[in-house]
C-alpha cells in the first residue's frame, strides 16, 4: 500500500514519506505554490487500484463461460441439417416408384389390321396417352409412379416372329423377364379364370427373379364373342383386352388407361380415402376389433362363432396384408347397447329408417364400450368393426341413402375409426316366452354375409375399391376376384368379393411407403423445430440415436424405392416412421420440468446482479479516475516543460 | 335343538323335464325332521339348474314355468300324470321351438358363464349389508384374450398379457366395523378391505421379471379403473410378502394406496365388465347416491386363471366381482308402535334401501338369486319368547307367526350346519329373480314385529392399531389384540387349557420414511411385558431402504388361548423426504397402510349341506371355501415435518445477498483511498446531499442550529445526477437485453 498516488500537498499522510520526498525532488523545477491540486498533479497516477478492479472484472468475465458450462443441460447433438433436409425433400418431391409396363399385341396380323404394326410407334403413342392421363388426373399423388415408368411393346403376330420395341432405358429388365414370343399361343378366352392362370404362368414365372413387378396388358385379337372389346383385369399383375377385329390404334387409349388408372393407382376414385389416412399404427400394428352389439338382449340376443371365422376367412387376409401391417384380430359381444340416433318407421319401405344424416350420431360412445384393447401397445391403430343387432322396436332397421334407396350393405365406415353394419334378424318377432330369451347363434350364412360387408369396409378403409367393376373414360373394366380374401363358400358356390390382388398390394405398399416416409419426414422436421425452439430442453442420447436410425431407415427406404423393391422399402419406411415417432413422443421430451432459463436466472441473479454492479461500477470509476489523474499529471508536465 | 321342516306354501312343483327329474324327485322325499340341527336343508326345485339347456328344453322350461303356478296346490301324488300332460304340452308346442332353433342354432358346449347373486343381511346395529356377487367364467380356450362372448375382453387380455395367475383389486370407502358387523363370517374375511385401494397379484413369470410385470399391470389397471393405481408402480409402494399374507407363496406382490378416494368413476368401469352393466339384473339396483351414502362401500375384483408356465397353453379365467355395501335403512316413523324402542330393527325393502326395484334378471346370467341371511339366534330367541306350538323356522319365519315378515315367499331355505355351537350360524332364504319381470318387479321387504337382538360372530382376537409418542421426530406403532370372547364371556373360557395356542399372523408394511427399529419390538401379554421369544414363533423382517423399498414385517405369534389382551409395539423415527417427494397436500400427514391380521387356525366357512343347487351357486360355494379368518387394522396417519416449500429460493436469495454484500464491501475496501477521503472531509468541500440531509436531521434532533456548509454542493449534485442516470441506464440496458434474450 506504499505507492499510492497522492496529491502533492499531503504532508501528514501516514505513508506519505516516500511520496513527499519524491514530490520534493520533482518540484525542484517548479514551485509548490504553482501547482493547483485541483487541476494538476506532480506525480504519475498509480495503477494499483485500476489493476485490481480490472483483474476482478476480468476474472468475472473469464469465469462466466465456466459457470455457463456448469449450468448447461445435456443435449444430445441432433443432426438438424439432415432432419430438415429430409423433411424438405419429402415435402417438395414425393417418392416416386419405378413402374414397368409391357403391352403385348397378340394375333395382330399385318393383313387384318391393314398395315404392319410398328412396336416403336405403338410405344410412343401409348406413352403419350399415359403422360396425358397422369398429368391430368393426378396432382403428384403419393406413392404413384408419376412419370417414372418404362414401357415395352411386343407385337406377336402368331406364327411369325414377333417384334419388340427394344428400348429398355436401362431399367434393369432382364431379357428373360419380358414376354417370350409365342408363349401365349392358344388362349381360350371363354373362361376368365383360365386366361388369368395362363397369363400368370406365361408372364410371371419367367419374372420371378425380378419380383414380378412387371405389369402386362395383352390385347388379343381373334375369336372373341361378337360384342365389342372386353377388358378384364386379372388377379395378378396383368390384364387383357379381347375382341374380334380389334383396331390396334383404338386399343391404345384403353391400354393407357388400364396402366395408369388400375395398375398405377389401384383403380381408386377421386372420392376415395386419401392414402394419408392409411389406418396403420405408428408401430406398424393394427388391431381389428370386431364387436357384435345386441341393442336389447331382452328381446333377443345373438352370438357368433368368431373363432371359426377368424381361422377360415380372416387369416388369409391378415397374411396378405403382412408387408403393410402386423394385424391382430379380436372380438367381443356386447349387450344393452342402443344406438344414439333415432329412426322412424317407413311404411313404403317396410322398415325403420335411419338416414345418412343420422350417421354422426349413430355410434353411441356412452353405451358402446368398445374398449381400446389392452393387448395393443401404445401407438397401435385399432379399427372397430361393429355389427349392430337392433332391438325389437326398431327392427328391421335400414340405412337410407341420400338418393332415397336403401343401402345394400346397411353399413357405413368412418375413416380411421372403422365400420358399422346393421344386421337385422330374419324375423323381427319379439320372443314372447315367459322366461328370458335364449342365446341364439348366428347362422353361418348370415355370418358370411356380414363378413363380406365388413371386408368391403376394411378395403375401403385401406383406400381400395370395394366393387369389382371399374368404369373409366374409355370403357368399363371387369376386375377378376382373387382367392386371397374370400374363398368360395362351399355350399352355395358363391364367390365373394375379393379382398386383395397382387396389384392392389403393390399399390398399397407403394402408398404405405410413401405415407410412412412423409410422416417420418414431417415428424423429424417438427422435432428439429421443437428442439431448436426450446434451447433449455434436455435431450437424451436415446433420442439422438432414434433420430439417427430413423434417418438411416428413411434413406434406405428411399434407395429401395428407387430400385423398385416394394416390400423392403415398405418395411424400412415403417421402421423410419416408428423410430421418428418414438423420438418425438419420448417421455423425456414430454416432461415439462426442464431447467428453464427463468429458473436459472432466479437462482443466480441474487448473487450476480449486485456483485456485477459493484465490480462494473468500481472498474468504471477507477478508469475514470485514472484518466482524470493522468490528465492532471500531463497538465503539470506541460506546465513544467513550459516553465523550463 | 330340533327344527321341524315343513313344506312351504309354494311347495314342490318340479319344473324340469328329462333325466334330472328322477334324481330330483328323490330329493323331494326329504325327511321332514332331522335329529339335531345338522343338515336341515330344504329347497325347492323350480330352477335347480343354472346352465341353460338346449333351446327346445328351454322353451319347454318356460312353458312349464308359466303353467306351473296353476298346479300349485296339486299334491305330489298327482305329479306323474301332470308330468305326462306337460310332456304332451311340450310336444305340441315344440314345433315353434324347433323352428326357432332351426334358423339359429343354440349355443352349447363349454361356454363362458355369468352368474349374479345378491346377499342381504340385517346387521345387529340396525344397518343392512348388501353383498353383490357377480361371477364370470371363461373356460380354457385357445381364443381367450381374443374372442369373447360374455367374459370381459379387457380382463382376459390383461391376464394374458401380464401372465396373472391370481389377482385381487379392491376399492373401499369407510371401515368395516369388525365388532358389530362380524369378523368371522366369509364376508368379513373376504370382503372387508382396508380403505383406499388394495392390490395384490400372483404372476406366472420367472422371479426376476415379476417386478416388471407388476409395474405394467399397475399402469394398465390404473387406466382400466380410472384410479391412481399407477402409484403402486414405484418400488417404495409395494412389497413381496412371503408367507403371512397368503398361504400360497410364490411370485406375489402386494401394494395399497390408503388415501385413494373411491367414487363413481371407479364403479363405472367396474360395471362395464359385467355383460348387462347396470342396465338389467341385480346391478340395476346400484343407484349411485344411495350406495355411496352408506357406511361402508367396497368394490372388489378377484380373478384366478389356471395358467401354466408356457404361454401357448390355454387357460381358463374366473372373475369374481363383488360389491359390499353397508347401508342404513331409513326407518319410516309410522312403521310401528314400538318406535319408542331404540333397538327395534328398522323394517326395510329393496326399494327403500336402494330406491329401485329389480325388474327381472340379466338375461345373460345363468343364475340370478337374491339371498336373505338371518342369524339363527333370532329364531331361538323367538322360540324362547313366543314358545308357540310348531317351532318351525321355515314356515313360521315368514308365515306371520314370528318376529319378522318377508314380503315375498322364498324359493329355497338353506340352513347353516354347525355342530359345535348354534351361535353364529345362520339361515339363508333364496329368491329366484327370473320369476319377476317389469310388470311384477322384485322388491323384497323385511318387516320386524318384535325387537330382536343378536350379535355377529367375532374373530378370536380383535385387532386395533394406534400411534404412540408425540412430536415430529419419533414415535411408536402399537398393535393391540383384545380377546373377543372376554366381552361376552360365553364360550371363551372353554378353551382354557395349558396346551392351547392361538396363532396370529401379522403382516405389516411401513413406508420407508417411517424408519422402524425392529429390534425395539416389545410384547405385552395381559398388560405385562414378556420376552419376545416366548410368543413370536416366526418372524421375518425386510427393513426399508431409503427411497427404494418399504419396510415389511411378517410375524407369526402364538398366544395362549386364554389371553385377554396382547400388544406389540415398534418404535420408529420419522425420516425426511426430498423436496420433490412431498405430495401436494403434504401437511395432511402420511398414511401407514393397514396391517393384515389373520388367524391361520381359524377358518371362516359356512357348512351348508352340499347340494346340487348350492354347488352351482358361486356365492354359496365361495362361502363354503375354507378361508382363514382375516382382518385389517386401521390406517394410521403420521404427521411428518413439512418444510416451507419456498424455502430453497429464500435460502438462495438470502445467501446470495450476504455474499454480494461481503464481496461488494471487500471490493470497496480494496479500492478505497483513505487519505484522500480524509482530506476531502477536512476540506469539507464534498458533501453529498444525503450527508447534508443527515447532518441537518442530526442538528434538528440535537436542537442546535444547523451550521451551513461553506459551499453548497453545487458541483456534486450534477455528479450524483450523472451517476443516477448511469445506473438507470445500466438497469434499462439489462432489462432490454433480458427482453431481447427471452423472446
Amino acid at each position: 500500500m506504499a505507492e499510492i498516488a497522492e496529491s502533492p500537498s499531503t504532508t501528514e499522510h501516514p505513508l506519505g514519506t516516500v511520496g513527499a520526498s519524491r514530490s520534493k525532488a520533482s518540484s525542484s523545477a517548479l514551485r509548490e505554490s504553482d501547482v493547483d491540486p485541483k487541476t494538476m498533479r506532480t506525480t504519475t497516477p498509480g495503477l494499483k487500484r485500476l489493476f485490481l478492479t480490472f483483474s476482478v472484472l476480468l476474472s468475472f468475465l473469464l469465469g462466466f463461460p465456466f459457470l455457463w458450462k456448469t449450468v448447461e443441460i445435456y443435449r444430445s447433438p441432433l443432426p438438424f441439417g439432415d432432419m430438415d433436409a429430409l423433411s424438405k425433400q419429402i415435402e417438395s418431391s414425393p417418392l416416386q416408384f419405378p413402374c414397368h409396363f409391357q403391352s403385348v399385341f397378340l394375333n395382330f396380323d399385318s393383313r387384318s389390321s391393314g398395315g404392319i404394326l410398328d412396336p416403336r410407334e405403338l410405344r410412343s403413342s401409348i406413352l403419350s396417352e399415359m403422360t396425358k392421363l397422369t398429368s391430368q388426373t393426378l396432382e403428384r399423388q403419393c406413392g404413384s409412379c408419376g412419370e417414372n415408368f418404362t414401357l415395352s411393346v411386343v407385337v406377336d403376330s402368331g406364327d411369325r416372329a414377333c417384334r419388340q420395341s427394344d428400348e429398355r432405358h436401362g431399367n434393369g429388365l432382364t431379357p428373360n423377364c419380358s414376354y417370350k414370343c409365342g408363349a401365349l399361343g392358344a388362349l381360350n378366352l371363354g373362361d376368365g379364370e383360365a386366361v388369368d392362370e395362363a397369363l400368370r404362368s406365361a408372364l410371371d414365372e419367367s419374372c420371378s427373379d425380378y419380383g414380378g413387378k412387371l405389369y402386362t396388358v395383352v390385347v388379343v385379337n381373334g375369336d372373341g364373342a361378337g360384342e365389342g372389346p372386353k377388358a378384364l383385369v386379372g388377379k395378378h399383375r396383368h390384364g387383357w383386352i379381347s375382341g374380334r377385329e380389334l383396331d390396334a390404334e383404338a386399343m391404345i387409349g384403353r391400354m393407357a388407361e388400364m396402366f395408369v388408372k388400375i395398375f398405377m393407382n389401384g383403380g381408386r376414385e377421386d372420392g376415395a380415402i386419401h392414402g394419408e389416412f392409411m389406418p396403420v399404427g405408428a408401430d406398424g400394428r393394427v388391431v381389428l376389433s370386431f364387436s357384435l352389439l345386441n341393442a336389447n338382449p331382452d328381446d333377443w340376443f345373438y352370438d357368433w362363432d368368431f373363432q371359426k371365422l377368424d381361422d377360415t376367412l380372416l387369416n388369409p387376409v391378415i397374411e396378405a396384408l403382412k408387408p403393410i401391417a402386423n394385424i391382430s384380430v379380436e372380438s367381443q359381444v356386447l349387450y344393452h347397447t342402443p344406438k344414439s340416433s333415432f329412426s322412424y318407421w317407413d311404411e313404403s319401405l317396410g322398415s325403420y329408417i335411419f338416414s345418412t344424416k343420422d350417421l354422426p350420431f349413430f355410434v353411441n360412445s356412452n353405451e358402446w364400450h368398445l374398449d381400446t384393447s389392452v393387448a395393443a401397445g401404445g401407438r397401435t391403430k385399432i379399427l372397430q368393426f361393429v355389427v349392430y343387432v337392433p332391438s325389437a322396436n326398431e327392427c328391421p332397421l335400414s340405412l337410407q341413402l341420400p338418393s332415397g334407396e336403401i343401402s345394400k350393405t346397411n353399413g357405413f365406415i368412418s375413416p380411421m375409426w372403422g365400420g358399422v353394419m346393421v344386421w337385422n334378424p330374419q324375423s323381427c318377432i319379439k320372443y314372447s316366452g315367459s322366461g328370458p330369451p335364449a342365446r341364439l347363434l348366428m347362422h353361418p350364412d348370415d355370418l358370411h354375409r356380414i363378413f363380406e360387408v365388413l371386408m368391403g369396409q376394411l378395403r375401403q378403409l385401406f383406400g381400395l375399391k370395394s366393387d369389382s367393376i371399374y368404369v373409366g373414360a374409355a370403357g368399363a373394366y371387369k376386375l377378376l376376384p382373387s382367392e386371397k380374401g374370400f374363398t368360395e363358400w362351399q355350399e352355395h358356390k358363391v364367390t365373394y368379393c375379393l379382398l386383395l390382388f397382387c396389384r392392389e398390394l403393390d399399390v398399397l405398399s407403394r402408398q404405405h411407403t410413401c405415407f410412412n416416409l412423409h410422416s417420418s419426414g414431417t415428424t423429424l422436421g417438427s422435432l428439429s423445430r421443437l428442439v431448436q425452439s426450446l434451447p433449455r430442453m434436455i435431450i437424451k442420447d436415446e433420442i439422438g440415436k432414434q433420430v439417427k436410425f430413423s434417418l438411416e431407415a428413411a434413406q434406405l427406404a428411399q434407395t429401395n424405392a428407387s430400385v423398385g423393391l416394394y416390400e423392403a422399402s415398405a418395411a424400412s419406411s415403417r421402421q423410419a416412421r416408428s423410430l421418428a415417432e418414438d423420438a418425438f413422443f419420448h417421455p423425456s421430451i414430454m416432461s415439462v420440468s426442464y431447467f428453464s432459463f427463468e429458473h436459472c436466472f432466479a437462482v443466480y441473479s441474487p448473487f450476480f446482479l449486485p456483485v456485477s454492479l459493484h465490480v462494473l461500477l468500481a472498474a468504471l470509476r477507477e478508469w475514470r479516475r485514472y484518466k482524470q489523474e493522468k490528465a492532471k499529471y500531463v497538465r503539470w508536465k506541460v506546465k513544467q516543460v513550459k516553465a523550463a | 335343538m330340533t327344527i321341524q321342516i315343513r313344506k312351504g306354501k309354494r311347495a314342490t312343483e318340479p319344473q324340469c323335464l328329462g333325466s334330472q327329474r328322477s334324481l330330483n324327485s328323490e330329493d323331494l322325499l326329504f325327511p321332514n325332521q332331522t335329529g339335531d340341527s345338522k343338515a336341515a336343508v330344504y329347497f325347492q326345485l323350480s330352477n335347480g339348474r343354472f346352465r341353460p339347456p338346449p333351446a327346445h328344453r328351454l322353451i319347454a322350461h318356460h312353458i312349464v314355468d308359466t303353467i306351473a303356478p296353476i298346479f300349485f296346490r296339486v299334491s305330489r301324488t298327482m305329479w306323474l300324470p301332470l308330468r305326462l300332460t306337460l310332456l304332451l304340452l311340450f310336444l305340441l308346442l315344440s314345433p315353434r321351438a324347433l323352428l326357432r332353433s332351426g334358423s339359429a342354432a343354440v349355443v352349447s358346449g363349454e361356454e363362458e358363464e355369468f352368474h349374479e347373486e345378491l346377499l342381504l343381511k340385517p346387521l345387529p346395529d340396525r344397518k343392512v349389508l348388501a353383498h353383490f356377487h357377480f361371477h364370470s367364467i371363461a373356460p380354457p380356450s385357445k381364443s381367450n384374450g381374443r374372442h369373447h362372448h360374455l367374459f370381459p375382453k379387457a380382463i382376459s387380455q390383461l391376464v394374458q398379457k401380464f401372465r396373472v395367475k391370481e389377482m385381487e383389486l379392491s376399492f373401499t370407502q369407510g371401515r368395516w366395523n369388525y365388532e358389530r358387523w362380524g369378523g368371522f363370517d366369509p364376508i368379513s374375511s373376504n370382503n372387508a378391505k382396508p380403505p383406499g385401494v388394495e392390490l395384490w397379484a400372483v404372476f406366472d413369470v420367472p422371479e426376476d421379471q415379476v417386478d416388471a410385470y407388476w409395474k405394467n399391470l399397475t399402469n394398465s389397471l390404473s387406466g382400466l379403473f380410472c384410479a391412481s393405481i399407477n402409484f403402486l408402480e414405484s418400488s417404495t409402494m409395494y412389497s413381496a410378502p412371503k408367507w403371512s399374507f397368503r398361504i400360497t407363496p410364490g411370485r406375489l406382490r402386494y401394494g395399497t394406496l390408503p388415501r385413494e378416494a373411491v367414487c363413481t368413476e371407479n364403479l363405472t368401469p367396474w360395471l362395464k365388465l359385467l355383460p348387462c352393466r347396470d342396465k338389467a339384473g341385480l346391478a340395476a339396483l346400484l343407484d349411485r347416491p344411495s350406495i355411496y351414502k352408506g357406511f361402508y362401500h367396497s368394490q372388489r375384483l378377484y380373478l384366478t386363471s389356471n395358467a401354466s408356465v408356457p404361454a401357448e397353453t390355454v387357460s381358463g379365467i374366473s372373475l369374481e366381482q363383488t360389491l359390499t355395501v353397508v347401508l342404513q335403512p331409513n326407518s319410516p316413523s309410522s312403521s310401528s308402535i314400538h318406535s319408542g324402542e331404540s333397538n327395534f330393527q328398522p323394517s326395510w325393502s329393496l326399494s327403500s334401501i336402494f330406491g329401485r326395484k329389480i325388474s327381472g334378471k340379466c338375461v345373460l346370467a345363468q343364475s340370478s338369486i337374491v339371498y336373505l341371511q338371518l342369524e339363527k339366534s333370532i329364531f331361538s330367541e323367538q322360540k324362547d319368547n313366543m314358545d308357540n306350538g310348531p317351532n318351525s323356522l321355515a314356515s313360521e319365519g315368514f308365515a306371520g307367526g314370528s318376529g319378522f315378515e318377508m314380503s315375498l315367499d322364498p324359493d329355497i331355505v338353506i340352513e347353516e350346519e354347525n355342530q359345535s355351537q348354534h351361535k353364529g350360524s345362520s339361515v339363508l332364504y333364496g329368491f329366484w329373480v327370473e320369476k319377476y319381470n317389469e310388470s311384477q318387479p322384485f322388491d323384497l321387504g323385511l318387516k320386524w314385529k318384535y325387537p330382536v337382538f343378536w350379535s355377529s360372530r367375532q374373530a378370536p382376537l380383535h385387532a386395533s392399531r394406534f400411534l404412540m409418542g408425540s412430536g415430529n421426530e419419533r414415535g411408536a406403532i402399537a398393535i393391540l389384540f383384545k380377546s373377543a370372547n372376554s366381552a361376552d364371556s360365553s364360550s371363551g373360557s372353554r378353551h382354557v387349557s395349558d396346551g392351547c395356542e392361538l396363532q396370529v399372523d401379522v403382516f405389516q408394511v411401513v413406508p420407508w420414511y417411517i424408519k422402524v427399529y425392529y429390534h425395539s419390538l416389545q410384547i405385552f401379554v395381559d398388560d405385562e411385558a414378556k420376552p419376545i421369544g416366548d410368543f413370536v414363533h416366526k418372524i421375518q423382517v425386510s427393513p426399508s431402504k431409503d427411497k427404494t423399498s418399504p419396510g415389511m414385517m411378517e410375524m407369526l405369534l402364538k398366544l395362549p388361548c386364554d389371553v385377554r389382551s396382547a400388544a406389540l409395539t415398534l418404535e420408529f423415527d420419522k425420516g425426511f423426504l426430498h423436496i420433490d417427494e412431498y405430495p401436494p397436500d403434504a401437511n395432511q400427514g402420511y398414511d401407514i397402510p393397514s396391517a393384515v391380521i389373520s388367524f391361520p387356525s381359524f377358518h371362516s366357512v359356512m357348512h351348508l349341506l352340499s347340494n346340487d343347487s348350492i354347488r352351482k351357486s358361486p356365492l354359496l360355494s365361495r362361502f363354503q371355501e375354507k378361508n382363514r379368518v382375516q382382518s385389517y387394522t386401521e390406517v394410521l396417519l403420521v404427521p411428518l415435518t413439512t418444510p416451507d416449500f419456498s424455502m430453497p429460493y429464500n435460502v438462495i436469495t438470502i445467501t446470495c445477498t450476504v455474499f454480494a454484500l461481503f464481496f461488494g464491501s471487500l471490493l470497496n475496501v480494496l479500492r478505497r483511498r483513505v487519505g484522500e477521503e480524509e482530506r476531502y472531509l477536512k476540506a469539507g468541500k464534498k458533501k453529498g446531499w444525503l450527508r447534508v440531509l443527515l447532518s441537518r436531521l442530526l442538528a434538528k434532533l440535537r436542537g442546535k442550529p444547523m451550521e451551513e456548509p461553506d459551499q453548497p454542493s453545487s458541483e456534486s449534485a450534477p455528479l450524483i445526477g450523472k451517476k443516477l442516470v448511469l445506473k438507470v441506464i445500466l438497469v434499462a440496458v439489462l432489462a432490454v437485453a433480458w427482453q431481447f434474450y427471452s423472446t
